[in-house]
């Protein structure tokens, strides 16, 4: 099972190894150029010498500038897009699924038995949970590719403004079908909530800052 | 080679997670649009795409996205236990998935998804493995010079 768990660690007797340059005297030089022109690769005497052996180099493709503006830093748009979303599918999805499994257990049959009250939480839960879950899910998407792509391409810079009017558009397009007044509301919630997180954002996390890592 | 184009193993979770979701978002756009334009009536095409757009490509998006959360998260568990990167975290991965969301239908149902989705990752990563041969034969990278004492 090897090819499954991994092979396990054999206990190898360590070599050191051992790279010494000797500068004995000899003892029939008679002068120092013999000394000096000793055969002596200078290479060994690097503390990193014989490394290179078997070692991976690292490369790395590009050097991108980080932004560094709340939770996690950010590469671009699409590491915004990648964790706005995530984070934002995530927790609707825990919320709905806790208030299925509230649900569930309120509502669930006394005295059936315990298979099917299982069953009935768990209904509860996927019904709750998914649905949130979607319905944040997409307007995280919405939210992050108008904030940090489109706007962020329009105005050149990442701020609180682009935030909050990401969020107001964002929710805009999540209620345009159910008509003016639904849309305005949704919104307006969504432009409050955007602006919550960026006040909350400078608070907890200070200013924004951009950083190159290799210069 | 570790890939370095990733996140760090417990964060990449999220990032899977929105990553997996936007994806099926646009794609489930695409579908469900072409497919709710093909049957709906003359005349109302544009608004049954729309509407088929609406109810569906969200759907589309979450099961995406909880498919590649469940799945990066299971490529976490097994990357911490066997303190290894190769091919076959993602196929052991793929299995759990494959087990874990189709658990609600019963043990049989689990273990043939579990199965299938071994085995659509081992072939992914076989094709994987095949292409970066043919790449790395066709152009051989120049070897980097030693480190300079």
């Amino acid at each position: 099972m090897s090819w499954l768990f991994g092979k396990k660690k054999e206990e190898q007797p360590k070599v050191e190894e051992v790279r010494e340059v000797t500068f004995d005297l000899d003892p029939n030089a008679n002068s120092a150029a013999s000394f000096l022109n000793a055969d002596l690769d200078t290479t060994k005497l690097h503390p990193m010498a014989g490394l290179d052996a078997g070692m991976e180099y690292f490369t790395l493709e590009g050097n991108e500038t980080i932004y560094y503006d709340g939770l996690l830093p950010s590469r671009g748009w699409n590491d915004d897009l990648c964790y706005g979303t995530g984070v934002l599918y995530l927790s609707g999805l825990g919320v709905g699924g806790f208030s299925g499994l509230m649900e569930g257990l309120r509502t669930v049959q006394e005295g059936a038995p315990a298979k099917i009250k299982i069953n009935h939480v768990l209904n509860t839960i996927t019904k709750r949970g998914p649905f949130l879950g979607n319905s944040m899910g997409v307007l995280g998407f919405f939210y992050n590719i108008i904030n940090s792509k489109i706007l962020y391409d329009i105005r050149g810079k990442h701020d609180s403004f682009n935030s909050i009017a990401a969020g107001a558009i964002a929710g805009a397009i999540f209620r345009a079908p159910r008509g003016t007044k639904p849309m305005l509301i949704a919104s307006g919630i969504t432009a409050a909530g955007a602006g919550v997180w960026c006040v909350f954002k400078q608070a907890v996390f200070g200013p924004p800052a951009e950083k190159t890592p290799l210069e | 080679m570790a890939d370095q184009g990733r996140d760090p193993c417990p964060i990449v979770i999220i990032n899977d997670f929105g990553g997996a979701f936007a994806m099926g978002i646009v794609g489930g756009t695409i579908w469900h649009g072409i497919k709710g334009f093909r049957n709906s009536p003359l005349g109302e095409r544009r608004a049954g795409a729309f509407s088929a757009i609406r109810m569906r490509a969200p759907v589309v998006g979450g099961n995406f996205g909880t498919w590649g959360g469940v799945f990066s998260t299971m490529d976490c568990t097994v990357k911490a236990i066997r303190r290894k990167e190769d091919p076959f975290n993602s196929i052991i991965a793929g299995f759990m998935t494959g087990g874990a969301l189709a658990f609600r239908g019963g043990w049989r149902y689990a273990r043939n998804g579990a199965i299938s989705c071994g085995l659509l990752l081992a072939v992914i990563e076989g094709v994987g493995i095949a292409v970066g041969r043919y790449f790395a034969a066709a152009q051989a990278p120049p070897m980097q010079a030693p480190m300079a004492a």
